[in-house]
């Protein structure tokens, strides 16, 4: 590994997050066992085993962190080295919007626009592939589901589907 | 902007409108659920289903049984009264813990005003058993043991606060004694823990009853007003001296706010399932006797039981501290 | 002789043709539901339920039974082709299944996989006949401790499953236990971590979460590269497991089976164990455990071949005590009692024909497993031919509509995306979903067991080391985390990591 992507008391030392992050999670797992009564051992309450969890998660997360700080960690950059980045940052921005309009739209008014956007936005497959699939694949489904199980899919505001 | 926000949120008004109409109507145009507050397989779980098949053939809907177990029978009815749209969709069987829960702890309900009743069906009959192989051959016998070792005797129960838990310790209260309550998930459980000696007793429904019948269990009380028929020398708690009967009615509800018309049709579905010949004989497989209230009376009921039990639960001192 | 009498009379039953119509219909909605992720056995089963009513109680039983080990087959197929578990159990089949499919093998993959779960349950159906009244007691043995010690075995072979960094993996499973937490406290009903938000208050659900980590991520970190598809294609040459790969499974496959079927015995969360407790075993047998993560066809055949000989043990308590082990044994309760007859210590002897009868027929019904799966494997691997700009977005639309299924909620929806994006970053920063998934099912179980057998002991821990039963499982869990400590086995330990930094 060379020194460029190894670093130790840097600020894009990827280790040193995840551990920062997992040790912030334990806290606040410990706060919540303390909040729902920890019991006695004779009658254990509910924050019990939340309590304990949450302790074990801080030490195992001080492991990484002096792992971190002592070893070096890869960069976040070189996390991403030689990945394209903005493909899984456009899939997943289309998702974030495919669970709001869901709701709103119901299965297939959401659901076949998102499969076209993922087809054309990932790699782009033909227009002529791309439009007959991402409507009969979702439609399909939908009646499938529709007639032999008897599962509705969500219909939205506008009752399609 | 503006605009197309206004016209969306009309566009939305319209169409639920249009749907909440043709939802009374036409209801049931899709399955509906039954929440099942207690796991598959237990004596609730397997009536409520022969009640339900036979239910589902007068509304023209199947009726899928979810089993949501868990917190005495609370977590299926909580759930329910937090998530569910009152469509008429998603009901669930009212166990009587949900009343009497919320005299014991903080909970998340509150049973006068978070459910639609619908309909009360019919009760349990509770039963006290322990191992075939254990020590204890008569209810006098565990009185005796646990005088000698206070707190020893556990008994296992589908849950703290259920009437199992609440009539044990009632119980105990009468003889002087302390025994020590384990809770469960439902019959299931519970009869894997009396079989394989890991709590003495078990105090559970008639989910024992095969395991009483091959001689695996012994049943030592029975908590119904008389004998049961099938066990007929079997006493009652009334015999052993203590003169209660518990038999933790049950009906089933929706979340608040259903429209009454669907409730109708829930609560004469649901009538006509029990007389149906095949879910009185599932009923008494589990020596349950349908007890019919409609949803007038079991509102009634509601705030009597709810009543009744706040002094239990004060004698005993498990009321929830203000 | 009694036995084989019974076991002929058994045949009858189950060699009429309307039974083995029904026993057809029954395994080939099994495979269906179980290719399908997210509409497991138990959503097919409770829709189908009222079917069974119309037939006899053999028919309508038989065909319910073979919906159950009918799924568990299907189950592999998506954590082999595109990574998606589609139930707890074959989590673990990901791990090195995928890995094969990625390399060209997804033939031989699903071949074993195939074959695994034909031995294994058969071995358990023949297991099924021969002891099921005496293994009763079995089932009956696991008190609170004895579970509580289980689950602490359950979590320590976690560490097995992990290629990278102990610690990352020891924080991974305890989110995963404060994850399985989420929702009402089922011994006080207190809602705990729901945030005021009422999905929460009936917990996560297990396919969501699964689904997220598992399918959407790996779409996820699939687009970061362009796929030289042809590379792939190229390499598939076979299609059914080769003499090398019989050799190598043949072991784990009958270690896998008898682990297996044991632990299915046991009420609540067996065939999970089993699974990943057989992956585990081999990877500590092997004498190449570097390989497993990258393809070891002895970490697919083992697990698979475990979870299909829990399914056969799940049926004894269920036949012998009445009690059901899992929710899908319960469901196959509720059809008995419908038919108006009661599982329990008294229905072998009373109604023998019925029981042999559905034995039997589950013989058949995995013979008919065989043959309608292996011609599927030529088509399956077709599947992978598609271009995978078609294939992602096609993974994804399946994954929320698995997911949507499960549970008829859209808020699932949002849960499993959200657990993609997350899984996405843990993989990139090096945390792995296994052992968050397995500490997340077994989780809950852990801590409602510890609570329960405190109160048993009052709050005595020496509970659990003077039950022979519970202190045998904490000595094999300490001798699993100790084991890598020793100096001949760390040099394994480390030809792993170095595998993992080449």
């Amino acid at each position: 590994m060379d020194d460029s992507s190894n670093v130790k008391f840097r600020l894009n030392n990827s280790e040193l997050w995840g551990g920062l992050i997992g040790l912030g999670l334990g806290i606040f797992v410990i706060r919540s066992g303390l909040k729902l009564k920890l019991g006695t051992i004779n009658d254990p309450g509910s924050g019990y085993v939340l309590f304990y969890t949450g302790i074990l998660m801080c030490v195992f997360a001080a492991t990484i962190i002096v792992a971190a700080l002592t070893e070096g960690g890869p960069t976040f950059g070189s996390r991403w080295q030689n990945a394209r980045w903005t493909k899984p940052a456009i899939v997943i921005a289309c998702l974030i919007v495919f669970a709001f309009a869901l709701d709103t739209f119901g299965f297939l008014l959401s659901s076949i626009p998102l499969t076209l956007l993922l087809m054309r936005l990932i790699d782009p497959v033909r227009w002529e592939i791309a439009i007959p699939v991402s409507i009969i694949v979702p439609a399909g489904m939908w009646w499938l589901l529709k007639r032999a199980l008897g599962i509705q899919l969500p219909s939205g505001m506008f009752e399609i589907g | 902007m503006f605009q197309r926000s206004r016209m969306k949120i009309a566009l939305a008004a319209i169409g639920m409108l249009v749907s909440a109409a043709a939802g009374a109507q036409d209801y049931p145009t899709k399955p509906i659920t039954l929440i099942v507050p207690w796991p598959a397989g237990g004596s609730t779980d397997l009536t409520m289903r022969a009640i339900a098949e036979s239910a589902s053939k007068v509304l023209g809907q199947p009726i899928a049984v979810d089993n949501k177990a868990g917190g005495s029978g609370t977590v299926g009815p909580a759930t329910m009264a937090a998530s569910a749209k009152p469509d008429g969709y998603t009901i669930a069987q009212m166990p009587i813990t949900v009343f009497r829960l919320p005299l014991m702890q903080e909970v998340s309900w509150d049973p006068s005003k978070d459910f639609s009743y619908i309909i009360h069906l019919t009760g349990y009959t509770f039963g006290v058993t322990t191992s075939a192989e254990g020590p204890f051959k008569k209810w006098q016998d565990v009185v005796d043991f646990a005088k000698a070792n206070p707190g020893k005797v556990t008994y296992a129960t589908p849950g703290a606060g259920t009437s199992l838990h609440i009539g044990m310790e009632q119980i105990a209260a009468m003889a002087g004694i302390k025994l020590t309550q384990v809770p469960f998930k439902g019959g299931a459980e519970t009869n894997a823990a009396v079989l394989g000696q890991h709590t003495m007793l078990q105090a559970d429904s008639t989910g024992w009853r095969p395991l009483v019948d091959a001689g695996k269990l012994r049943l030592l009380m029975v908590w119904t007003g008389a004998r049961s028929p099938n066990y007929k020398d079997v006493p009652t708690l009334k015999e052993l001296g203590y003169p209660m009967v518990y038999d933790s009615p049950f009906g089933i509800a929706g979340p608040k706010g259903m429209d009454p018309k669907i409730v109708a049709k829930l609560h004469d579905a649901f009538k006509k399932a029990l007389d149906d010949p095949a879910v009185i004989a599932t009923l008494a497989k589990y020596d349950m006797v349908p007890n019919y209230k409609d949803t007038e009376d079991y509102k009634k009921f509601v705030t009597e039981v709810t009543n009744s039990e706040r002094k239990v639960i004060e004698t005993l001192g498990l009321a929830k501290k203000n | 002789m009694d036995t084989l009498i019974n076991v002929a009379h058994g045949f009858g039953v189950a060699l009429a043709p309307i039974n083995l119509l029904y026993c057809f219909i029954g395994v080939f909605i099994g495979t269906l539901v179980g290719v399908l992720p997210g509409i497991g056995p138990i959503s097919a089963m409770s829709l189908l339920l009222p079917v069974t009513l119309s037939g006899t109680p053999e028919s309508g039983i038989i065909m319910m039974a073979g919906i159950y080990y009918g799924s568990m087959y299907g189950g592999s197929t998506t954590s082999i082709l595109v990574n998606i578990p589609g139930e707890a159990a074959s989590v673990v089949t990901c791990i090195d299944g995928h890995q094969m499919a990625k390399q060209g093998r997804a033939g031989p993959a699903l071949g074993i996989s195939a074959f695994g779960s034909f031995i294994a349950g058969t071995f358990a159906l023949v297991a099924l006949m021969l002891v099921a009244p005496k293994l009763a007691s079995v089932a009956i043995a696991f008190g609170p401790a004895e579970y509580f010690s289980l689950m602490v075995l359950g979590l320590v072979v976690l560490t097995f499953l992990t290629q990278g960094s102990m610690a990352k993996a020891l924080l991974m499973a305890c989110i995963g236990v404060v994850l399985g937490l989420i929702g009402l406290d089922s011994i006080t009903a207190q809602p705990r971590m729901t945030f005021g938000r009422m999905e929460l208050i009936d917990g996560i659900g297990l396919v969501p979460v699964v689904m997220g980590l598992f399918g959407v991520a790996e779409v996820l970190l699939n687009t970061e590269q362009v796929i030289r598809r042809d590379i792939i294609n190229a390499r598939i040459t076979q299609l059914l497991p080769s003499k090398e790969d019989w050799k190598a499974s043949a072991g784990p496959m009958g270690r896998g089976t008898i682990l297996g079927f044991f632990l299915g015995i046991l009420p609540g969360g067996g065939a999970v164990v089993a699974s990943f407790a057989s992956y585990a075993l081999e990877k500590r047998l092997s004498k190449t455990p570097e390989r497993f993560g990258n393809g070891a066809i002895e970490g697919v055949a083992g697990p698979e071949a475990a979870n299909n000989a829990a399914a056969g043990g799940a049926f004894i308590p269920l036949m012998t005590l009445g009690i059901p082990p899992n929710v899908v044994m319960a469901l196959l309760l509720g059809a008995f009692v419908i038919h108006g007859l009661q599982p329990g210590p008294l229905m072998i002897t009373q109604n023998p024909g019925l029981f042999w009868g559905i034995v039997a027929s589950m013989y058949i019904g995995n013979l008919m497993l065989l043959v309608l799966n292996l011609p599927m494997i030529g088509m399956w691997v077709q599947l992978l031919k598609l271009p995978y700009n078609i294939l992602f977005p096609l993974i994804i639309l399946f994954t929320i509509i698995g997911v949507y299924c499960s549970s008829n909620n859209v808020f699932d929806v949002h849960v499993m995306i959200a657990f993609g994006v997350i899984g996405y970053f843990m993989r990139k920063l090096g945390y792995e979903p296994a052992p968050l998934v397995l500490a997340f099912v077994l989780g809950p179980m852990l801590e409602n067991n510890l609570r329960k057998s405190l109160i048993l002991s009052q709050g005595d821990l020496t509970t659990f080391v003077t039950r022979p039963i519970s202190a045998v499982c904490l000595l094999f869990a300490v001798v699993l985390l100790i084991g890598p400590l020793l100096p001949a086995l760390r040099k394994k330990r480390e030809l792993v990591a170095l595998d993992e930094g080449a």
